[in-house]
């Protein structure tokens, strides 16, 4: 790495090519962390996870029994070690909480001060994140199994709900009410998600296996009914066509937008370019999905290649979007997987699951790697501590060994 | 959980076994803002007609195991697309190969039965040949399957045909569709749309199923549910199992059902729960 800076510094190298070469190593490099954790709070399965945007700082969780709870995830201390502590939740006591499990839970994209939550209960609730009080409740006809809101919108300030009809239904927050209901889907919508680059895309996938990109200023119906096996797309043949053997459980597009991931009970992953809806036949192999809700996946934007997360009964498979080729297995959870999400400056790992545990996958460091170290060298007796510490200071260097 | 794993070589710390060429083009690579470009270059300069890809030739031995002489010439060379993926480690590139060979028309892709997502591999010459041996033996409208045989069979590479293309692109009418259904090339798939198929198929899948379930009972049985691959092959298969049984072991490697474990002692396929 000290090879890239000095390349930079006599620039013979983009400063953009560094940044992108060490997110590829610290993304590549992600494990589970010993030294970091999150406040437990938590007593049922945790569904949803979401990061805000606006500071990368807060952590929403949603569980079970329908309490969200909310971390900071800023470690103030310079320590390298630290617990996330618990900053605001909606407990049990709590008025406004949903009667049965939050499926999803997301922030608004533009602040913090609000926040929007769906489950099984039929609700979707707006929270006010200051007083922890709901703002506003939507109530549909079958249960909410994912909701989104577009990061990229600036024209308008809709909610796409994915219900258990199979309708999907807009919900607009400036007015109040469900604006569209998207009719194409034949059984239960499993997940929805606005494009990254479109603000008025979004792509469905349901029960039914078929996915459907929308565009939502269209009137008509679907834009693209995606079709594995890439045929000829006439009219009559979007009926048939099915994007997985099986139910479509998570959609989730690449952070450039160009490309949609799908995620099928058949046990494959798909990716699919969006702009012209063609499956690009990158095989991953079989991808164990056991899941019978919604999977939120997710992918890291600023490695090259790209990665994809993908939550897999108990553990969390990364693979090479490009190749197809798995990078690794992170085991940790007891239980299944049901959502991951990636702090974009740090690029750590959140994931949470049915062992209602939230466990941090953060990237292998020299620091960590030196802490360790330190940690171990601490186990020893007192005298031959203090040598080694008369030693360091002598060295005036407090992380390297003094074994070597 | 092993702490290295395999990084794009984006530190190009290793250095090239190729001359300066190759350094000068990485120099370039490095101004430009983006990953090494150069490194399948030398590959473009092979004559790719010549030199069969490594999928064709995964494809040509595969062929060659398909017993055509146990089935009284009522068959054609099957192969299953999964097969190719025990043969050749890369899948991605398996199925980029098998498109490239699709649109060039030498073979055809089927999808068999309802059951996931298996499809078998005809080269398209032996497709033709089998399609008109078998509309001989019955008392069939040879037009129409020869027309068939032209206007679909060599133009158009889909899995499967929608009422829409059939009757308005290629102007089949209602009577010759019936004709081309009765000659087990088209199989219905929903209310206007048929998958492509090939007679014969249902004797293929009979002994297919049986041979498979057969070989997987033998490794069930066995202490811990692993046997060494060469162990396998020395076992004799019953009668109704008429593939063969390094057919039925590379179907199983190339559908995940086994795990393959190197050992000393050879290749060991353990079964997958």
């Amino acid at each position: 790495m000290l090879r890239f800076v000095t390349a930079r510094e006599i620039g013979s190298i983009l400063p953009s090519y560094l940044v992108k070469v060490e997110t590829t190593r610290r993304i590549f490099s992600v494990e589970l962390s010993t030294h970091f954790d999150v406040q437990k709070i938590h007593d049922a399965a945790i569904n949803s996870l979401d990061i805000d945007l606006v500071e990368d700082r807060y952590l929403l969780s949603g569980a079970g029994n329908g309490t969200i709870v909310i971390h900071d995830l800023h470690n103030i201390t310079g320590l390298p070690h630290c617990t996330y502590p618990e900053v605001c939740h909606v407990g049990r006591g709590n008025r406004n909480r949903h009667k049965y499990s939050v499926e999803t839970v997301q922030w608004y994209p533009l602040d913090t001060g609000m926040f929007v939550s769906s489950g099984m209960d039929k609700l979707l609730k707006v929270w006010d994140t200051n007083t922890m009080r709901t703002a506003d409740e939507f109530e549909f006809s079958a249960g909410i199994y994912t909701h989104h809101m577009s990061s990229t919108a600036t024209q308008h300030c809709l909610v796409a709900v994915a219900t258990g009809s199979s309708k999907v239904k807009l919900l607009d927050l400036k007015s109040g009410s469900a604006t569209h209901t998207l009719r194409g889907h034949r059984q239960t919508v499993f997940s929805a998600m606005w494009s990254t680059r479109d603000e008025f895309i979004l792509a469905t996938g349901s029960r039914d296996s078929k996915v459907m990109l929308w565009d939502v200023r269209c009137a008509k119906g679907a834009m693209m009914v995606l079709d594995q096996h890439n045929g000829d797309t006439s009219a009559g043949s979007n009926s048939v066509n099915t994007a997985h053997s099986g139910h479509v459980n998570g959609v989730c597009f690449t952070p450039d937008g160009l490309h949609v991931v799908t995620f099928g009970t058949d046990h494959t992953l798909r990716i699919w370019s969006t702009a012209t809806g063609q499956n690009t036949m990158v095989n991953f192999g079989r991808v164990t999905n056991e899941s019978k809700r919604s999977v939120k996946m997710t992918i890291s934007g600023g490695s090259k290649p790209q990665l994809v997360f993908v939550p897999s009964v108990s553990d969390i498979l990364i693979y090479d979007l490009v190749s197809g080729t798995k990078v690794s297995t992170l085991r940790g959870h007891y239980n299944q997987v049901n959502c991951c999400t990636f702090h974009r400056a740090y690029h750590d790992l959140y994931s949470c699951g049915n062992d209602r545990n939230i466990l941090i996958w953060k990237p292998l460091l020299d620091t960590t790697l030196a802490y360790d170290e330190f940690l171990h060298n601490g186990s020893k007796s007192k005298e031959d501590r203090t040598n080694s510490f008369v030693r360091r200071i002598g060295t005036a260097d407090s992380w390297s060994s003094d074994e070597d | 959980m092993s702490r290295k794993r395999t990084l794009p070589d984006v530190y190009r710390s290793r250095k090239r076994v190729c001359a300066t060429p190759a350094n000068h083009s990485s120099q370039e690579a490095l101004n430009t803002n983006g990953v090494d470009w150069n490194d399948g270059e030398s590959s473009n300069h092979i004559d790719n007609s010549i030199v069969p890809n490594d999928t064709s030739c995964a494809l040509a031995y595969l062929k060659n195991l398909f017993p055509v002489e146990k089935f009284e010439g009522r068959l054609p060379p099957i192969i299953l697309q999964h097969q190719l993926y025990a043969i050749v480690s890369n899948r991605t590139l398996v199925d980029q190969q098998l498109m490239e060979l699709r649109n060039c028309g030498k073979i055809k892709l089927f999808k068999l039965g309802s059951e996931a997502s298996e499809f078998c591999v005809l080269y398209a010459d032996d497709y033709k040949s089998h399609v008109r041996k078998f509309i001989q033996n019955m008392s069939l409208n040879q037009a129409v399957i020869e027309k068939f045989l032209t206007s679909v069979v060599d133009q158009c590479q889909d899995i499967s045909l929608s009422k829409h293309k059939l009757m308005t692109e290629l102007k089949f009418k209602d009577e010759e569709v019936t004709q081309l259904v009765k000659a087990c090339v088209l199989t219905v798939r929903d209310v206007g749309s048929w998958w492509m198929a090939f007679p014969g198929a249902g004797i293929f899948m009979k002994s297919f199923i049986r041979g498979r379930k057969a070989v997987l009972m033998m490794i069930r049985k066995c202490k811990y549910k692993e046997i060494i691959r060469e162990e396998l092959k020395s076992r004799k298969l019953p009668r109704i199992a008429r593939l063969g049984m390094e057919y039925h072991i590379h179907d199983l490697i190339g559908a995940d059902l086994v795990e393959c474990v190197p050992t000393t002692s050879g290749m060991l396929l353990r079964l997958q729960e």
